[in-house]
């Protein structure tokens, strides 16, 4: 087509998100005319994963303190890069990928088999995250902080010399418990408003080393003492029942090639291959509700274009077409490119099993009353970065300025606590603050789905899929059992 | 484990009732049978040609229940491995113009075989790859094992040491790989332990060290596993033997592994597999009397024999004290109170008059407690609480 100007659609999405993309695979059958629009010259948006020249473009457009103006995602980023010394450098731009959204999807996740059934499973690769552990301080101030594996089943208690026979028990007692919680409510349903740590003390007898190992399983954003028991357990059940799924030894995967942006590059390639037409540099200056279920859209190039349903993210759409949305705490995130392989964080966890690629390592605060530090630790096999270097993705839920102090204070610790690989300071650092800018705006209008962005939770959240089928349900009207089933197209293999 | 108890299905059953499909069906019946006649009346026929092998071939991928045909095929294989054996290709190649006769000769050189050793090496390696597809498609068909352990079985009686103790080596491989997949799956054990005793064999030395390390590694990724327990605890005294330990490190070794288990304990009490292998530590405390029987012990025994009463009392009251604090947290655990009423009876059987023995009283409470709990063995706990009364 020679100009989009004039052209009228079923469907206009905004923004290659991950939900506005797997928005778009699950209608690649439909025979919809779909245009799916980007303002960004890459694909992901909120998810996307940059190269280090677009990290630092990236870096330069959201250096604001504050979102206000621009209803944006991200503000506050800043880049430190060290000086090189000898063989010790950052390579080309392109050798890296650095996800924006490195969260770990659990095997038990519907995602997963949505891919399966939507047939676009076998352009991806997961990798396995294998170890969960605790950075916890060393004893005095002279002392290197020590990394403990964190127990995630019962070989490991086994195995784990660290705890004494009373603690083993206890533990797995503890996660006997978990296993089907919710058939036993009256062990914790009186509780369930209490912080989790002392339901443990109480109910498990469970001494205070131990929870904080219990309390990484969660990938809980609040501070120990805010996290109630409530908000922990079906967490923690999560990790449990995800373990062996898909191989012994590990719960959760991680996308290969930059994060969750690789899913939703594979979803918008299957929308074009579905006959959808993608224009990246593209947004929308202008909605117009005629009223007739139609709008009228102005793109950003000066084009009219027309569409009976309009699809988007609450940040992409313009406020007028919105009520204004709610903005919850964020998140205080960082991404540092390491000098070093890493190889203590991604042993192998079973005997034959695979080789991880993922990490995840909780950095507890000194009190009970400060939130935790997330550590993601990728290694090259994740495909973001050469193969002598790894990426370390970090977050906390704090304010921009006292989160990246704890962000840099977690990560130089982690740095610290290998012995033998003096790895001194990472040799590029990005760190940003991330809005939450929740899930609570509507549209005014019936045809104006909003796709709330993702959870800044650390592992994707199920929801994800929930909202896109709506959005599908209400544009198809078809069943739910045909959400994201396809045959194979003819000519392509599985 | 997700393969246990899950019924196996044809890959080729539909349940499909329209008339097409039917058809179709109909169709494959025929073709299978023809296929079926086919190589039926070519056996009969004494017709061992390699046109007969491909049919087996094609019959068996359909149906590797069909043990007939795998008879079948062997005969066929044992047929050619005659005439190869007969046909004078026997001579070890040593000259540089018999090298340069073809690419089979140098191969065979290469390899310390005969010609004819060489092209039987061949067939059995081309066999035992035909079955792989097989067993990934059927891992559970007796027929296919069978047939790999008579290929590996005419290797040793045809090739040299080295060469079979090479195909058995990669037959232990292929056995780590189905254990990865289904590490409870005692018939992989089993097969495991003939594969280990036939490179033994072969190379003439123990891999006692090696298996034991895996059983290991095996309990470490599952502790829930009867068959890697039992394994370990076959190779136990095996150990001993050929470490030419002391009573000292035989005593070190015991221990350890009571330590060992106890430790599993403490985890789970709940596992039963792990209550097997105590069992097992402590029925090797056998007191031997005669010399002859001191003889057999050494066999079994982990322990230097002779075991004294002392020793062997010392250990049934050390596990009665251990086992009895498992309970603190475990009251439900009926597997604790069957290992305490047992080793408290065998305690009673060898203090015989003496004082140390248990309390009647508590014996009493712990049946008291496992009436309760296992409740399907009722008749059992009420013959114990009668032999019990003094």
């Amino acid at each position: 087509m020679e100009t989009l100007d004039g052209t009228e659609w079923d469907v206009v999405i905004v923004g290659t998100d991950l939900p506005q993309s797997l928005l778009a695979l699950s209608l690649s059958r439909s025979g919809k005319r779909v245009l799916h629009i980007d303002r960004n010259e890459y694909y992901g948006g909120n998810e996307a994963a940059l190269s280090l020249s677009e990290a630092e473009a990236w870096a330069a457009r959201y250096a604001g303190h504050s979102n206000a103006s621009e209803n944006a995602t991200f503000s506050n980023a800043r880049i430190e890069t060290l000086e090189a010394t000898g063989d010790v450098k950052l390579l080309q731009s392109r050798a890296y990928s650095l996800a924006l959204a490195p969260q770990i999807i659990y095997t038990q996740s519907k995602l997963l088999p949505a891919l399966v059934s939507s047939r676009t499973h076998g352009q991806l690769e997961f990798q396995a995250v294998g170890s969960w552990f605790v950075l916890q301080p060393g004893g005095d101030a002279a002392s290197a902080p020590s990394l403990i594996r964190v127990p995630s089943g019962r070989e490991d208690i086994f195995q784990d010399q660290s705890f004494d026979l009373r603690a083993k028990r206890s533990l797995m007692k503890f996660l006997r418990f978990v296993g089907n919680y919710e058939e036993q409510p009256d062990i914790w349903q009186g509780e369930a408003e209490r912080p989790f740590p002392d339901f443990l003390q109480q109910k498990f007898a469970l001494p205070q080393p131990l929870h904080a190992a219990l309390l990484s399983l969660t990938l809980a954003l609040t501070p120990p003492a805010e996290t109630s028991t409530a908000d922990a357990l079906p967490r923690i059940a999560r990790h449990l029942r995800s373990i062996g799924l898909f191989g012994p030894g590990f719960g959760a995967v991680i996308p290969k090639w930059g994060g969750l942006a690789e899913i939703a590059q594979v979803a918008c390639r299957a929308g074009a291959v579905g006959g959808a037409v993608y224009v990246l540099n593209k947004g929308i200056d202008h909605i117009d509700n005629t009223g007739n279920d139609t709008f009228r859209l102005k793109l950003s190039g000066g084009e009219q274009v027309e569409t009976h349903w309009l699809v988007g993210s609450a940040e992409n759409l313009l406020a007028k077409a919105l009520t204004p949305p709610h903005a919850g705490p964020g998140l205080t995130k960082s991404i540092s490119i390491i000098a070093a392989r890493l190889p203590k964080l991604f042993p192998v966890t079973a005997e034959g099993g695979v080789t991880p690629a993922g990490a995840v390592i909780a950095v507890p605060a000194s009190t009970a009353d400060e939130p935790p530090v997330y550590i993601m630790a990728h290694s090259a096999d994740a495909g973001e970065c050469p193969s002598t270097q790894c990426v370390i993705y970090a977050s906390v839920a704090l304010p921009f300025d006292e989160g990246q102090a704890r962000l840099s204070a977690a990560v130089a610790a982690l740095l610290a606590s290998g012995d033998g690989e003096m790895v001194s300071a990472p040799l590029w650092t990005i760190q940003y603050y991330q809005h939450d800018l929740g899930e609570t705006a509507k549209a005014l209008n019936p045809h104006c789905l909003v796709l709330p962005p993702l959870s800044l939770d650390n592992a994707l959240a199920d929801h994800v899929l929930e909202n896109v089928k709506q959005a599908w349900r209400q544009i198809t009207g078809e069943e739910d059992a045909s959400f994201l089933r396809f045959e194979v197209r003819e000519g392509m293999e599985d | 484990m997700a393969s246990h108890g899950v019924p196996r299905v044809s890959g080729t059953a539909t349940t499909d009732k329209s008339a097409a499909a039917r058809g179709e069906e109909q169709k494959q019946i025929a073709e299978y049978k023809a296929l079926e006649k086919n190589v039926i009346d070519r056996i009969k026929a004494k017709d061992f040609s390699n046109h007969t092998f491909q049919a087996t071939s094609r019959l068996l991928q359909q149906n590797p229940e069909y043990h007939t045909i795998w008879n079948y095929r062997r005969i066929l294989l044992q047929d050619v491995f005659r005439r190869e054996l007969a046909s004078g290709n026997s001579a070890v190649i040593t000259t540089q113009a018999d090298e340069a006769q073809n690419g089979d000769a140098q191969a065979a050189f290469k390899a310390g075989l005969t010609l004819a050793q060489q092209e039987i090496s061949l067939l059995l390696s081309e066999d035992l790859a035909f079955l792989i597809p097989l067993l990934k498609q059927y891992p559970k068909c007796y027929w296919i094992w069978n047939h790999r352990a008579w290929l590996l079985a005419e290797a040793t009686e045809l090739l040299p040491a080295r060469t079979a103790s090479q195909m058995w080596r990669g037959e232990l491989a292929l056995g780590s790989k189905m254990l990865v997949l289904d590490s409870r799956n005692f018939h992989a054990w089993s097969y495991r332990r003939s594969t280990v005793e036939q490179i033994e064999q072969l190379e003439k030395k123990s891999l006692a060290e090696d298996e034991f390390a895996y059983t290991t590694k095996m309990v470490n990724t599952n502790l829930s596993n009867f068959s890697a327990w039992h394994n370990r605890g076959q190779l136990l005294p095996r150990l001993s033997q050929e470490r030419q330990a002391t009573d000292e490190e035989r005593k070190t070794m015991f221990d350890a592994e009571l330590e060992l288990i106890t430790r599993a304990l403490y985890t789970d009490p709940y596992d039963q597999s792990l209550w097997f292998y105590h069992q097992y530590l402590m029925s090797t405390l056998v007191a031997a009397s005669s010399n002859d029987a001191n003889d057999d012990a050494r066999r079994t025994n982990i322990l230097a024999a002779p075991i004294s009463h002392a020793t062997t009392t010392a250990y049934l009251e050390q596990e009665i004290a251990s086992i009895e604090d498992m309970l603190d947290g475990a009251e439900d655990c009926k597997y604790i109170y069957q290992a305490l009423l047992e080793y408290s009876q065998r305690l009673h059987q060898l203090a015989k008059g003496s004082s140390d023995i248990v309390e009647a009283s508590k014996m009493a409470s712990w049946l008291d407690e496992v009436r309760k709990l296992d409740l399907l063995r009722e008749g059992r706990w009420l013959d114990l609480a009668v032999s019990l009364k003094p």
